[in-house]
């Protein structure tokens, strides 16, 4: 089965996955800083008291919750290309990675949305009231009382969406880009057996989201001090 | 001070508060008394704002407490309220609680903030605790801090609704004790509440709901000890034990 197991585990090879495993968790960190923007503009939207955002906001959701990551992966693949040569009539020569980002940044923003959407929601309706009561505004209630509390809700997700966007940053190789998953792809191709390098690319994606997943319980374990 | 004129607020088909007019003057300590869900705490609610009335008008000072006037917030933080869960902070410390307020709405600066919850602070007992954090506190300290803390607007009223009711009942009496001291220096107070011997000793006068209406309203020893009415009789038959 593992024909060329001995010949595959070479420092050299397991370099080159280590460097696919850097370039996974640098698309996964950037995709869910930028989709933590999206989400706070989707949340607001969605708490927005003008109807037409919050409509915004929910078609955003569900549209990107609704249909396969894979899906938005290629169709953003497919079509940025095509508009610019619609609008330029060049040719343009596309970087995989940043249309990898961007696709995933937008995916994991539509989750981020409604995270931090719940996260503002779960605090409890009698701290508005009490600020309410002593004239502070909707924005200092929002930044000074709410956000700090509904910050601590949703940081643990948070940390639960990083390990998945870990995870399905493998998605972007099908456009091409060469990470974790790509990488064993192309040692596997090299030595003609693909299950070593698929079994050490598992053990990367691991080391990433066990200790992720470790982090993620001490600094949860952190925020209840204070509970 | 306060005058409350024909309000009538409704959730879904149910008129919680239906047709309640009310004044309380300068200096006047008012009970709203009466069984659960007869709507004693929606009209409290009704008279800062935190619940919007369908009909009829609320007056403080003689200026109107609505959106579209002008001074409306400045008004609304005339009016102190104590919620029966205290509503603290949890992400500051009591000192922290007591300050935001009055550094972000009325521009003091920090120390200054800081010396005038300091003093409040004090009279309630507690300038000890003002580095805690609220789930450090009892509850009967949480809602003395909560009562601090409104103090700290300087308030011309102080509306409390059921401010002992979430207590454990070894801890009502420091909380009784710190309005009962308030009373006596002359705030006006409007308060909900099931503690009757309380209403009987510190109000002036008892309001006694049922149904969202006022069925009886009397200065508090004639509402005791002679009530006219037979849901009030029948009230107190029940509660005073």
């Amino acid at each position: 089965m593992f024909a060329a197991f001995d010949k595959v585990f070479t420092p050299e090879n397991i370099l080159y996955l280590a460097k696919g495993a850097v370039i996974s968790l640098i698309i996964a960190a950037l995709s869910l800083l930028l989709g933590i923007v999206l989400g706070i503009i989707g949340a607001s939207a969605k708490r927005s008291k003008f109807f037409i955002f919050r409509m915004l906001g929910n078609i955003y959701v569900e549209v990107i919750r609704g249909t396969p990551m894979l899906l938005q992966i290629l169709l953003l693949f497919s079509v940025v290309p095509s508009i610019y040569t619609a609008f330029t009539g060049n040719v343009l020569r596309i970087n995989v990675y940043l249309i990898g980002i961007i696709a995933m940044s937008i995916n994991s923003g539509a989750y981020s949305t409604e995270l931090i959407r719940s996260g503002i929601n779960g605090v409890d309706k009698g701290q508005w009231e009490a600020c309410e009561t002593l004239g502070l505004t909707h924005l200092q209630t929002m930044k000074l009382v709410i956000l700090p509390q509904a910050f601590k809700r949703i940081v643990p997700p948070m940390i639960s969406e990083f390990i998945t966007l870990i995870k399905d940053s493998s998605l972007i190789s099908c456009i091409g880009a060469v990470e974790l998953l790509k990488g064993s792809q192309v040692i596997g191709a090299e030595y003609f057996d693909v299950m070593s390098p698929y079994c050490l690319a598992a053990i990367f994606y691991l080391i990433m989201t066990i200790s992720i997943s470790y982090l993620g319980r001490y600094v949860e374990g952190k925020l209840a001090e204070s509970d | 001070m306060i005058k409350v004129e024909h309000i009538t607020k409704k959730f879904k088909n149910l008129k919680a508060v239906n047709d309640v007019s009310l004044e309380v003057q300068k200096g006047e300590i008012v009970c709203l008394i009466g069984p659960s869900g007869s709507g004693k705490s929606t009209v409290l609610r009704c008279i800062n704002g935190l619940e919007k009335p369908e009909k009829g008008n609320v007056y403080l000072n003689d200026e109107l407490l609505d959106e579209s006037n002008k001074s409306y917030s400045e008004l609304r933080r005339k009016m102190g309220f104590v919620f029966q869960h205290f509503n603290l902070f949890p992400n500051m410390t009591v000192l922290e609680n007591l300050t935001l307020a009055p550094i972000q709405v009325l521009k003091m600066t920090k120390e200054e903030a800081e010396e005038v919850a300091c003093q409040y602070l004090d009279r309630v007992g507690l300038i000890d605790k003002k580095d805690e954090y609220p789930n450090k506190l009892s509850g009967g300290q949480k809602q003395r801090v909560a009562i601090a803390r409104s103090l700290c607007m300087s308030p011309e009223i102080m509306l409390f609704d059921e401010p002992t009711s979430a207590l454990d009942p070894e801890m009502v009496i420091e909380v009784l004790e710190v309005m009962q001291e308030l009373a006596s220096e002359g705030m006006t107070m409007i308060i909900v509440t099931h503690e009757m011997g309380f209403a009987k000793t510190v109000a002036n006068r008892v309001v006694f709901l049922e149904d969202g209406k006022i069925v009886e309203e009397n200065n508090s020893k004639d509402f005791f000890e002679s009530p006219k009415s037979d849901r009030a009789k029948e009230f107190l038959r029940k509660v005073m034990h």
